[in-house]
Order: C-alpha cells, then sequence, then structure tokens
C-alpha cells in the first residue's frame, strides 16, 4: 500500500502513567483509508491505552506521551486536547458502553452529532437504517435499554459525528455471541458502504481476524505481530495463544503449559 | 408485530419537540394559566406573599437545579450570587444618575435586572473556573468559598459601607417601575413574579432540550464520553455557571421588589442550602422538580408558621405565665426542613417530579396498566 494512504500514523509512541509507569514502549500503528485495522492483545497488553493516546484521554488518568507522535492526516495531534482532536473528526467508542443514562437514545445520537449540528435528519436516518433497534427505543432513556443496544447506540452516536476515524474498544464486551456477531457485521457494513476507516480493539481474536483485513499484536506494550489476517490466523502462535487451536487439541498437560510459556517469552 | 402499539405517537421530528404535544396537555398547561391568573382573587395577601416567594425560590433555585440537577456541578453558594444580584440592582437603582425619561418611563428596573443577571453571572463563572480542575466534594468547597467571600466578605465589609449607609439599602417605592406599572402591592408583585417565572422557566427549558443542554446532561452522565464527542467540557461548564448566575442575579433584582431594601441576612448560607433541599425534595435533574420543591418548602413552612402561632397564642390563653415557651418553637422551621430532607431522601429520592411522573403514567394506563397484578 502506497505510503500516503495512510490516515493515522502511531510513530513509536512512548506512554508513561502518572509519569512512573511505562505502558507502551514504542508503538507504531498505521490505518489506512477506508480500512479496518484491528488491534489485538491480552489484558493489559495497552491496547486501550494506545486508543486513549490517539484520540487525548490519557489526561483523565494523568498519563503522558513522552516519546513519539501521532499524525492524523498528516497533522501531528499528540498533544492536541481531546476535544480537539474530535473536532478533526476521530470518535473513539469507549470500552463499557458508555450512554449517557438519563439522554433518550435519540438524544444521545443528537449528541453525537455536537460538532456538525447541520443536516440532523438525514443522519438520523441514516443510523436508524443501520440500527433499526435504534428507532423503535429511540424515545426510551438510554439507561434503561438492554446492553447490546446501548451498544449500538454507542456506535450509532460517534456515526452521528460523521467521523474520518473510528476507534472501537471491545464492542463486544459483555454481549451475547449472536449480538455480537450482528454488531460485527454492521461494523464490517459502515466500513464498507460508508467508507469509515476503523482501528478496533477486541478480545474476541477470531471475530477481530474476519473483520478487519490487517491486524496488530500487542504484548506488554509493544507491537509483537503485524500482519495481513489471513497470515496471523495462520500463525502457529496466534493459533496456540489467542485462537486456542492447537495441533494436538484437547487438554494441555503441564509439560505444555511450560513449553506455552517458553514461547510467549521468546515472542515478547 | 404480533401487538397494537397504544398511546399517543409522532410521525415528524416537530411534533416530537412540541411544547404542548397534546390537546390534553393543551388543555392542562391553559387551566394552570388561569388558575395563576386569578389566584390573586381568591387568596388573601398573606397567602399571595406564599405564591411570590415561591417563585422568588424558583427563579433562585433554577441556577442550582441547572448546576446540580443538569451539570452535575454541585454548589452551595448559589445565595452569593442572589445576594449579588440583588446588591447589583439597588446599588444601580440608587446611585446610577438615571435620566428622568428613564424613571418616569419605568425603564430603570428592567435595565438594572438585566445588569445584575449580567454581574451575577460573570461572578458565579469567576467562582466556576476551579469546576475546570475539580467534581465532587472538592468542588463544594470552592462554591462554599463563594458565599463566605461574598457574603460576609465582600458584601458586608466593602459594598454595604458605600455612602455610609450602614447595611441595608432601602430604594424608594416609585423606583420599582415597570414601564407604567409601579410594583407596590402584593398582587402586582405576585404577577410580576408569574411572569419572570414563566420566562425563565421557559428560558430553561428550551436550554435543556437543545445541544447546550444536552452537552450538560452528558456531561453530567458521563463526562469522558462526552468529551470524546467533541463536547469541550470546561466551556460548557462556565457556560453553566453563568446561566445559573444570571437567574439567581435576576431573582435577587426581583426580590427587591418585594422587599424594598438588601440587606446581607437575606443571603445567609442558609438559603444556599435551602435551595439545594428544594431541588432535592423536588427532584435532581427536573425543572417540574423545581417547582413542586419550592412550593413543598414555602407551604410547609407557612404551616408550620401558622401552627407556631396558634400554638402559642392559645399557651398564652391557657397560662401567660408559659409565654416564654413559645421562643422555643421558632427553630422548628429549620429542624422540620432538615426532617423533610432526611424523610425524602430515604421515602421518595427521585422526589416529587418522580412521584408525578408516577401518576401520570398511572392515569395514562388506566384502567388497562399492566403492572402484572
Amino acid at each position: 500500500m502506497a505510503e500516503n494512504n495512510k490516515i493515522l500514523k502511531i510513530n513509536n509512541i512512548e506512554v508513561r502513567y502518572h509519569e512512573v509507569i511505562l505502558v507502551l514502549k514504542g508503538v507504531s500503528i498505521e490505518v489506512p483509508e477506508g480500512g479496518i485495522v484491528a488491534l489485538l492483545g491480552a489484558n493489559g497488553a495497552g491496547k486501550s491505552t494506545t486508543l486513549k493516546a490517539v484520540s487525548g484521554l490519557l489526561g483523565h488518568e494523568d498519563g503522558d506521551i513522552t516519546d513519539g507522535s501521532i499524525e492524523f492526516l498528516g497533522e501531528k495531534i499528540h498533544r492536541l486536547p481531546a476535544e480537539q482532536i474530535s473536532k478533526r473528526g476521530i470518535f473513539q467508542i469507549i470500552e463499557g458502553r458508555r450512554v449517557f443514562d438519563h439522554l433518550t437514545v435519540e438524544e444521545n445520537l443528537l449528541v453525537g452529532a455536537h460538532l456538525r449540528p447541520s443536516g440532523l435528519k438525514e443522519r438520523l436516518e441514516t443510523v436508524y437504517h443501520y440500527f433499526p433497534r435504534l428507532r423503535e427505543r429511540r424515545t426510551v432513556m438510554a439507561g434503561f435499554v438492554s446492553g447490546g443496544e446501548q451498544q449500538m447506540c454507542v456506535i450509532g452516536r460517534a456515526m452521528m459525528a460523521l467521523p474520518k476515524l473510528m476507534l472501537l474498544d471491545e464492542p463486544s464486551m459483555g454481549l451475547a455471541p449472536l449480538l455480537i456477531k450482528e454488531i460485527f457485521e454492521i461494523i464490517q457494513r459502515l466500513n464498507r458502504e460508508e467508507r469509515i476507516p476503523i482501528l478496533l480493539v477486541e478480545q474476541n481474536v477470531k471475530l477481530a481476524l474476519t473483520v478487519a483485513p490487517h491486524a496488530y499484536v500487542m504484548e506488554n506494550g509493544r507491537i509483537v505481530m503485524d500482519d495481513t489476517s489471513e497470515k496471523l490466523k495462520e500463525n502457529p502462535d496466534i493459533r496456540d495463544f489467542y485462537l486456542g487451536l492447537t495441533d494436538v487439541g484437547g487438554r494441555k498437560s503441564f509439560r505444555e503449559v511450560k513449553h506455552y510459556k517458553r514461547r510467549k517469552r521468546w515472542l515478547a | 408485530m404480533s401487538y397494537l402499539p397504544c398511546g399517543t405517537y409522532f410521525e415528524s421530528y416537530a411534533d416530537d419537540h412540541k411544547w404542548w404535544r397534546t390537546s390534553f396537555i393543551q388543555g392542562k398547561m391553559i387551566f394552570m394559566l388561569v388558575v395563576l391568573a386569578i389566584l390573586p382573587y381568591v387568596v388573601d395577601s398573606q397567602w399571595l406573599s406564599v405564591a411570590y416567594t415561591i417563585n422568588y425560590y424558583i427563579l433562585a433555585g433554577l441556577g442550582v437545579q441547572l448546576l446540580i440537577g443538569y451539570c452535575g456541578q454541585i454548589t452551595l453558594g448559589h445565595a452569593a450570587f442572589v445576594a449579588v444580584g440583588g446588591y447589583t440592582c439597588a446599588m444601580m437603582l440608587l446611585l446610577v444618575p438615571w435620566p428622568q425619561f428613564m424613571v418616569d418611563g419605568g425603564l430603570a428596573y428592567p435595565v438594572t435586572i438585566v445588569c445584575a443577571g449580567l454581574l451575577a453571572g460573570a461572578w458565579s463563572v469567576l467562582f466556576g473556573l476551579p469546576s475546570a480542575r475539580v467534581k465532587g466534594f472538592y468542588l463544594i468547597m470552592t462554591t462554599m468559598a463563594a458565599q463566605w467571600i461574598t457574603v460576609p466578605l465582600v458584601i458586608t465589609q466593602y459594598v454595604a459601607q458605600i455612602g455610609g449607609r450602614g447595611q441595608a439599602f432601602a430604594i424608594p417605592p416609585d423606583m420599582i417601575k415597570i414601564g407604567p406599572w409601579v410594583i407596590d402591592t402584593d398582587t402586582k408583585i405576585y404577577y410580576f413574579s408569574v411572569v419572570l417565572v414563566g420566562i425563565c422557566l421557559l428560558a430553561m427549558g428550551n436550554m435543556v432540550r437543545s445541544k447546550l443542554g444536552r452537552a450538560w446532561i452528558a456531561i453530567r452522565d458521563n463526562d469522558i464520553a462526552a468529551e470524546t464527542m467533541g463536547v469541550n467540557i470546561v466551556v460548557y461548564k462556565l457556560i453553566a455557571f453563568w446561566v445559573a448566575g444570571f437567574f439567581a442575579g435576576v431573582a435577587g433584582a426581583f426580590y427587591l421588589s418585594a422587599l424594598f431594601f438588601v440587606s446581607p441576612e437575606h443571603y445567609e448560607w442558609f438559603f444556599s442550602l435551602l435551595w439545594v433541599g428544594i431541588i432535592l425534595i423536588g427532584g435532581v435533574g427536573s425543572i417540574q422538580g423545581l417547582v413542586f420543591g419550592a412550593a413543598f418548602v414555602v407551604i410547609v413552612f407557612k404551616l408550620l408558621e401558622i401552627a407556631v402561632m396558634s400554638a402559642s397564642s392559645a399557651l398564652m390563653a391557657i397560662n401567660p405565665e408559659l409565654g416564654w415557651m413559645t421562643t422555643k418553637f421558632i427553630f422548628f422551621k429549620e429542624a422540620s426542613f432538615g426532617l423533610a430532607i432526611i424523610l425524602f431522601l430515604i421515602y421518595e429520592p427521585n422526589g416529587l417530579s418522580y412521584r408525578y411522573w408516577q401518576l401520570k403514567n398511572y392515569f395514562n394506563l388506566w384502567p388497562f396498566s399492566y403492572t402484572g397484578k
């Protein structure tokens, strides 16, 4: 892919919390125009921190980018406050379905259009086209709709902002498998039909690799692998550690656990 | 769909956002306006003063409701901004050399009301600045600082000394005049208050259902998510403080028409607490709740006052020697207010407006409610 096609470039960033805890130790990620990129990894690998670094939310947790840079559409954005970053078109969907509980579903969507308050009706119709369930629930307070509907509401809210880049943090968290499938299909459609580039953080590696053509694997604050999904699916380490597909299959013995740890150390 | 939905459904976005959406609501509101209009002909001046005190509390509480109920910024110093409004109005009426046509035409007082709002708003923003950094309990401390700095220090020690008048500023009665109407009787004060409250409630109602209000509620519900949606949190918090201060200033300026003088003891810290209590009783995050809360508190206070008065006069009639006991009743009012808040927090934590909402829902579905019983 040509170099100028990348809309987001994270160049070797280092993030520290409270000025001492080094969380990201040089992370570089590129998101191509109109593409979906998945960011995979275990808990505590630094995936969410990477997203927060992009969207400027590190300040809430006393974190800071101490090295490296983040470029969005050729502009360095890593020193900007969060609302300036969202003005440039990057919208993060924070993990854990942060709806505004006491606003109705529709008002939640309208908050999404905070920065672009024209043509609301058309955009509402677009969101309702992708999420017909939200239309049924539009007058209900968002705190009282189900978890899946809240997740749809949050994604719809970001759509209302006409994002140039969507950062999705664990859209599958705490949802039923069928619902996850539905939401991922919508995410794929959004990317295909509306051409919204997506940087996706996900624990569900299998699903993420089917949705995203390209993926990064993070461990311990570093990118350890970076390849197309097809190749990652074939990679024996990924099959072992993330997909749970071992060649032997079945229960792992103690010896294999040791082997697992040894391999993992090598990986990092 | 396997069932037929019932109830009122709206087809367009415009219908959704109407003020009076059904003919029933229309009828209800018109009935309420008629009641408000004929009230002075039905009740005596004692209860009329209760009515405009309710309106004063509504005006002053609007800012508290906005800050606590809509924006999530807890404030315990709102009386300070009401004081700024009241003093601005009084000082301007007394000290500004008004041209004769403005005094005769009744323009001076309306102008001072607006100025009082603007200045109180600015003063409020000043004390809202810490909200950029601190939240919750720490913000309570900074807003309390507003109270202590403004009323006992700035107003009592400096502003009240201007012109060597001592602490109270009396307003010449004919200065309180709007257009051709001199506001001098309880009835006129009452009508004036109703109009002011109407305008302010309408403004507030429109604000909270617009982009501004959605941003405030978003900050209250989840400030980080609001920030990711591009809401500039600091700016919107400061706008909330400014608007709250403006309402407080208008309230202070209005109350001048009822009192004809200002004095620091009308703006004690107790009132800051009282207004927070009113919104707790009425319902946090609801304009209706503010109205219910104000009405509840003022009417209960009045009833207690009547009860204490009649009890003490009965006591005096039985045995004049026991007259000293009546002084012990005086503080019942404050104590009962504390008790009311405790009871409401235990038994009705969502406030009176929630009960009203339930009542409305009950009658919306009556007689075919599906409670499963």
